[in-house]
C-alpha cells in the first residue's frame, strides 16, 4: 500500500477528481434525463388528450374544501404537447450543459420541477388548481434563473422577475376570483353557466387577464422582465422560459378569454390586435439594434407572442363580425405560431447557449468566426434565424403566411373599423417580418461569419454530442414546420374544433400538401418551394462545373483588404455598426444615447489620437413608464414605514385593530 | 404606358460624341465595348475624381462606350489611377494593382499622374504612377475634360 502511494503520489487527486467528475455526469444524465422524460410524458398525455377522449383527474386530498382538478381537452393537450417537446430537447441539451458549466446541485434538481409545473398549467381544470400550477411555474422560472446569483446583472433580473412576474399573479388572481365567484371554480362549471356572468364581470376578468397574462407572454408595456430574465437564465432555462413558458400565457387569454367566455366583444378583438402589434413591432426594433445575442432573443420573443397575439385578436374581431371562415384562418396561425416558435426560439436559445459555453460571450461585437469552429452549432442558429426570420423555408414562414392572408382577406364591407384595422395590422407585420431578417442577419453574419473578433471566440470548441443531440431535434422540428405542416394538420383542425368561439365551427385553411384556403383563391406548397430550391441549387452547381470544364485552374491570391496589406477582424462589420443606419431611422422609437470624443494629438488638431464611440441604448418604454412608477412606490413605502417604529406593543395593537375590523364587517 | 412611348421618343440626351478614336490598346479581356475599371486616388487635389465623375454622369455617359467604374479590383480588367504617388499610397497601389486580374491595363489621368504635374518633387511625393507601374494610357490635362478622358476610354473599350 505504501509503495503504491509512493509511485503515484497524484493517483488520490487524480482519483477524487475522476469520482466528482462522474458524479457530476451522473447528476446531470439523471436531471436532464428526467426533463426529456417528462417531455415525452407530456407529449404524449397531450396527443392523446388532442386525438382522444378529454382526461378528467380529481385528487380530492391533496388541497382542503376544493381539491386539486386536472381537466385535458384538446386545447390544453395542445399546450402541453407543445411544452413537452421543448422539454424533450432542451433535457437532452442540458446533460451536456450541466457538465460544461459545473451545475450546481440546486438548478440540477429545479429544471425536472419547472418543466413538471409548466406542464400542469394546461391541464388544470379549476381556478384554484390552475393558481397552484401557475405560481409553482413562476418560482420554480425564477429559482432558475437566479442560478448564477453570484453576478449583479443576474440579482437585478431576478428582482425584476420576481416583481413582475408576481404582479401579473396578482392580476390573474383577482381575474379568476372574480370569475369563479360568478361561475364556481372548475372550469367546466364556469363554461356552462357563462350565461349568468354579467359584462361588466366578463370587462373585469379580461382587463385583469389582459395585464397578467399579458406580463407573461411578455406584451408591450409588460415586457420588461422578459429582455432581463431570458437573457441572464442559463441557456436551457432561456429555451424553456422563450419557447415554453411564455407560451402559458397565450394559453391563459385562449382558455379564460376566449374559450370560457368568449364570444368576446368587438373591442376585446381589438384590444388584442393593439396590443399585439405594438408589442410585435417594438420587440423586433429592439431586436434589430440589440447587441446581446441572447437578448436578441428574447426581444424577438416579444416580437412572436406579439404577433401571436394580433393573429388572436384578429380571429376574435373577425369571429365578432360573424366571418367565421377567415376568424379560423386566423387562429390556425396563431396556432401555428405558437408550435414554430417554440420550435426556432428552443433551437436559438440552446446555440447561443453553447456559444455561451464555449467562449463564455454573449456581446456579438466580440464574436465572429465560429463557422469553422462550431460548425454544428453555426448550421443550428442558422435554421433558428431562417425560422425567426418568417422566410419561405424557415420555420416561421407558413405561420406568418396565414395571418397575412387572413387580415388581407377579411370581409370589411362597409365596416370602418375593420377596413382600417387590416391594413394597419398587415403593416404592422410587414414591418415586423423586414426587421427581424435585418435582425437575424446580424445575429447569424455577425455572431458566427468571418474573423473572429476576440481570442474567446478564436479559441471555441464544437459543443459536445448530447448539446448537438438536443438542437438536432429542434432543428428537425423547424425543418418540418418550414416544409411539411401538413403533419400538424390532424392536431391544429381538432383543436380549433374546441375553441367555437373563435371560428372553431367553420371549416379552418386545409394543411394539404399545397396550404389551401376556403372561399379564398390561395393557395401554396412550402413542400414544393422547398423542391425547387433544390433544383435550382443542383441545377445551378451544374451549369457551373460545365461552363468552367474549359478554365484555368484556380490560382490562390492574398485576399483584397481595400489596398492595406491584411485583412483585420476590425475591418468588419460589427453589430453595432450593422444596425447603426436602422437606429438613425427609428431614432425617434428608440432613443440612443450615442456619444463620440475625438482625441487629437497635442501637435496638430488635424491629427486624430483615437476616437470613442460609446452608444447606450435603454428601453424607452422602461425609462418613461416604469421609472417613475418605482420613483412613487419607492416614496410610498418609505411613508409606510413610518408606521413600523419597531415597537411590539405597537404592532400588537395594528393586530387587535384588524381583528375588531373585521369582527365589525363580519358581525 | 405613354411613358414608355416617351422614352423611345427622346431617345439619350448626352452630349454628342465624336468619332471612334485610333485604338491605343487592346481591350484586355479581349472584347470591345467593356472595359471594368477601379479607381485609386495616389495622391490627387481631387480634381481629376471631380472631372472622371463627370465623364461617368449622365451628361457625358462615359458608360455608352462600354466603360464603367466599379467597387472592387477583383471585377475590374483596368487601374485608373490620378494624381502624385505619395509615400503612403505608394503600398496600396501596387496592392490594388496586384489585386486586378491580368491582362490588364493601366489609365493614368492628368499631368499629376503622367509627369507628377504641380505637386512634382514635393513633399512625400515618390513620383508619378508611371515612376512606380507601368502605364499603357495617358490623360494629360490639368484636369483633364470628361471629353478628353471618355476620348481616352474610348481608345481602350473599340467603341
Amino acid at each position: 500500500m505504501t509503495t503504491a502511494l509512493d509511485d503515484s503520489p497524484t493517483a488520490p487527486v487524480l482519483d477524487e477528481d475522476l469520482r466528482t467528475a462522474r458524479r457530476a455526469r451522473g447528476q446531470a444524465i439523471l436531471s436532464g434525463g428526467l426533463t426529456a422524460a417528462l417531455g415525452v410524458v407530456g407529449t404524449a398525455l397531450g396527443l392523446s388528450a388532442i386525438f382522444g377522449e378529454p382526461r378528467h383527474l380529481r385528487i380530492g386530498w391533496l388541497l382542503p374544501l376544493v381539491g386539486v382538478i386536472f381537466d385535458l381537452g384538446p386545447l390544453g393537450g395542445f399546450f402541453v404537447a407543445a411544452t413537452g417537446a421543448v422539454s424533450i430537447a432542451v433535457g437532452i441539451y442540458a446533460v451536456g450543459y450541466a457538465q460544461r458549466e459545473h451545475w450546481a446541485r440546486f438548478p440540477l434538481v429545479m429544471l425536472p420541477l419547472f418543466v413538471a409545473a409548466m406542464l400542469l398549467v394546461p391541464a388544470a381544470g379549476s381556478v384554484t388548481t390552475f393558481l397552484l400550477a401557475w405560481e409553482l411555474m413562476a418560482a420554480a422560472s425564477l429559482v432558475l434563473v437566479l442560478s448564477e446569483h453570484n453576478r449583479e446583472a443576474v440579482r437585478s433580473a431576478g428582482a425584476f422577475y420576481a416583481v413582475m412576474t408576481q404582479l401579473g399573479f396578482a392580476a390573474i388572481l383577482l381575474a379568476l376570483v372574480v370569475l369563479s365567484a360568478a361561475g364556481g371554480d372548475a372550469f367546466a362549471t364556469i363554461a356552462a353557466h357563462t350565461g349568468g356572468i354579467s359584462s361588466g364581470t366578463r370587462t373585469a376578468v379580461f382587463l385583469l387577464t389582459l395585464m397578467g397574462f399579458g406580463s407573461k407572454a411578455g406584451l408591450l408595456p409588460l415586457h420588461a422582465w422578459l429582455p432581463r430574465a431570458h437573457p441572464e437564465a442559463p441557456s436551457p432555462v432561456s429555451a424553456l422560459m422563450s419557447a415554453a413558458m411564455v407560451n402559458m400565457g397565450i394559453y391563459g387569454f385562449i382558455r379564460i378569454d376566449l374559450q370560457i367566455l368568449g364570444p368576446g366583444p368587438h373591442w376585446w378583438g381589438l384590444t388584442l390586435m393593439i396590443f399585439g402589434s405594438v408589442s410585435a413591432v417594438f420587440g423586433v426594433l429592439q431586436a434589430s439594434v440589440s447587441t446581446d445575442l441572447k437578448r436578441l432573443l428574447a426581444y424577438s420573443t416579444t416580437e412572436n407572442m406579439g404577433l401571436i397575439t394580433l393573429a388572436l385578436g384578429t380571429a376574435t374581431l373577425l369571429s365578432s363580425y360573424g366571418a367565421q371562415q377567415v376568424a379560423a384562418m386566423a387562429m390556425t396561425a396563431a396556432l401555428l405560431l405558437i408550435l414554430s416558435h417554440a420550435a426556432f426560439k428552443t433551437l436559438g436559445f440552446l446555440a447561443a447557449g453553447s456559444v455561451l459555453a464555449a467562449t463564455g460571450l454573449r456581446d456579438l461585437d466580440k464574436l465572429g468566426g465560429l463557422a469553422r469552429r462550431m460548425p454544428g452549432t453555426t448550421v443550428m442558429f442558422g435554421i433558428a434565424a431562417l425560422g425567426a426570420s418568417g422566410l419561405p423555408l424557415g420555420a416561421g414562414f407558413v405561420g406568418e403566411w396565414l395571418l397575412l392572408q387572413s387580415l388581407i382577406h377579411s370581409p370589411h364591407g362597409d365596416n370602418t373599423l375593420l377596413a382600417l384595422m387590416m391594413p394597419l395590422s398587415v403593416g404592422a407585420v410587414a414591418l415586423t417580418t423586414g426587421l427581424g431578417i435585418a435582425a437575424m442577419v446580424k445575429a447569424f453574419g455577425v455572431g458566427f461569419l468571418a474573423r473572429p473578433r476576440s481570442a474567446a471566440a478564436e479559441a471555441a470548441r464544437e459543443a459536445p454530442a448530447s448539446m448537438l443531440t438536443g438542437m438536432t431535434l429542434a432543428a428537425a422540428a423547424c425543418a418540418v414546420f418550414a416544409v411539411a405542416p401538413v403533419l400538424f394538420g390532424p392536431v391544429l383542425k381538432q383543436v380549433l374544433a374546441a375553441l367555437p368561439t373563435v371560428g372553431g365551427d367553420a371549416a379552418g385553411p386545409a394543411l394539404g400538401g399545397f396550404l389551401r384556403l376556403p372561399g379564398i383563391a390561395g393557395s401554396m406548397a412550402p413542400g414544393l418551394i422547398a423542391v425547387a430550391l433544390v433544383i435550382a441549387v443542383l441545377l445551378a452547381l451544374g451549369l457551373g462545373r460545365w461552363g468552367a470544364r474549359h478554365r484555368p485552374d484556380a490560382v490562390v491570391v492574398p485576399l483584397w483588404a481595400c489596398g492595406a496589406d491584411s485583412l483585420s477582424s476590425k475591418m468588419q462589420y460589427t453589430a453595432t455598426s450593422f444596425a447603426e443606419p436602422l437606429q438613425r431611422v427609428f431614432d425617434n422609437v428608440l432613443q440612443p444615447e450615442t456619444d463620440v470624443e475625438v482625441t487629437h494629438f497635442a501637435e496638430s488638431q488635424y491629427l486624430v489620437e483615437k476616437v470613442t464611440y460609446k452608444t447606450l441604448l435603454a428601453d424607452p418604454v422602461e425609462q418613461r413608464l416604469y421609472a417613475p412608477v418605482v420613483r412613487a412606490v419607492t416614496s410610498w413605502a418609505q411613508w409606510v414605514r413610518r408606521a413600523h417604529p419597531g415597537s411590539v406593543h405597537l404592532y400588537l395593537a395594528y393586530g387587535a385593530l384588524g381583528l375588531l375590523i373585521v369582527l365589525v364587517i363580519a358581525r | 404606358m405613354s411613358w414608355i412611348g416617351k422614352i423611345r421618343r427622346v431617345g439619350r440626351i448626352v452630349e454628342p460624341a465624336d468619332e471612334a478614336p485610333e485604338a491605343t490598346a487592346a481591350p484586355p479581356t479581349g472584347v470591345t465595348g467593356s472595359l471594368q475599371l477601379r479607381h485609386v486616388d495616389c495622391g490627387s487635389c481631387n480634381g481629376c475624381e471631380l472631372e472622371i465623375s463627370g465623364a461617368f454622369s449622365s451628361v457625358y455617359d462615359a458608360e455608352r462606350f462600354g466603360a464603367r467604374v466599379v467597387a472592387s479590383p477583383r471585377h475590374a480588367d483596368g487601374l485608373l489611377a490620378t494624381g502624385v504617388v505619395t509615400r503612403n499610397m505608394q503600398q496600396p497601389l501596387f496592392n490594388t494593382l496586384n489585386s486586378i486580374p491580368e491582362p490588364r491595363v493601366v489609365i493614368a489621368v492628368g499631368d499629376c499622374a503622367i509627369n507628377g504635374g504641380a505637386f512634382a518633387k514635393g513633399y512625400g511625393v515618390v513620383g508619378s504612377v508611371a515612376d512606380v507601374i507601368p502605364v499603357d494610357v495617358e490623360v494629360p490635362g490639368c484636369p483633364p475634360t470628361p471629353q478628353q478622358i471618355i476620348t481616352a476610354l474610348r481608345t481602350v473599350t473599340g467603341r
